[in-house]
């Protein structure tokens, strides 16, 4: 706006009071309208306008602050909301968090007891087979036993007949 | 009473309508220099005065007739930011 602002138009104010003059401020002298001229309708208008315009201004400024009063507050609710939601959800998050611990506890105690079910069952089965094995070597050892003690008889009875042979078919009879 | 309301209510001779062509001048957004070269055309008072360089003329103004000048500016500031003494 230049030189037309009210920071320049407050010196020409200051001038025409001081040049003119008015009651209040004492012993300035007198105007002079007639030198003058009249301010036109349009000079009236624009200088009441102003005030108008001051008090639309004002209004805005009341309106503003109103709206950014209901604005904050709605700002100031919608974050309480928010902070409301975010905390329900994280208790949510931890009841979650909670179930699955207690799953996976569960899961981990039957993952426990199926392995020493199978450590039991792989340990009886090594014992079985080693009960087998004894058994089967046992077995073995009666057989080796047993056809030890026949052949032992057997020699002995061969030795016996070799020695002394019958003669007659009598005498084997009564050898017999 | 705020001076420029007295002014602007008529208890002087001739600054009434003065002021009220200055205000006009202002809200149509002319030059306050020219709005008073052009008022010194008619008013004898205004003549001789360096309209060129307001803000030195004024404060000639007000130590040559012994007036506080900050307190006027500031009664025309509180006129102009006032929005219900009219």
């Amino acid at each position: 706006m230049g030189e037309s602002n009210f920071g320049t138009w407050i010196f020409a104010f200051l001038i025409v009071a001081v040049i003119f003059g008015w009651g209040g401020i004492g012993g300035l002298g007198g105007g002079n309208a007639a030198a003058v001229g009249y301010a036109t309708m349009a000079d009236v208008n624009a200088a009441i306008n102003n005030q108008t315009i001051q008090n639309g201004l004002n209004q805005i400024a009341l309106s503003s602050a109103n709206n950014n009063y209901e604005t904050a507050q709605l700002i100031t609710n919608q974050n309480n909301t928010n902070l409301i939601n975010a905390i329900q959800g994280f208790n949510n998050l931890g009841q979650q968090l909670m179930n699955q611990t207690n799953v996976l506890g569960s899961k981990l105690d039957q993952i426990g007891f199926q392995m020493e079910n199978c450590c039991c069952s792989i340990k009886t089965l090594i014992k079985d087979n080693q009960i087998a094995d004894l058994t089967n070597q046992l077995s073995q050892a009666n057989n080796v036993a047993v056809n030890s003690a026949q052949s032992q008889y057997l020699l002995s009875q061969m030795g016996k007949w070799v020695a002394n042979a019958p003669a007659t078919a009598a005498a084997y009879t009564a050898a017999k | 009473m705020n001076p420029i309301m007295q002014m602007l209510s008529g208890n002087n001779n001739g600054a009434t309508n003065i002021m009220f062509k200055a205000f006009g001048a202002m809200m149509r957004g002319e030059s306050p220099t020219d709005f008073l070269k052009n008022l010194a055309k008619t008013e004898p008072r205004l003549q001789g005065l360096n309209l060129d360089n307001l803000e030195g003329t004024a404060k000639d103004l007000c130590n040559q007739r012994n007036i506080d000048m900050n307190n006027l500016k500031t009664q025309i500031e509180e006129f102009a930011n006032s929005n219900t003494n009219l």
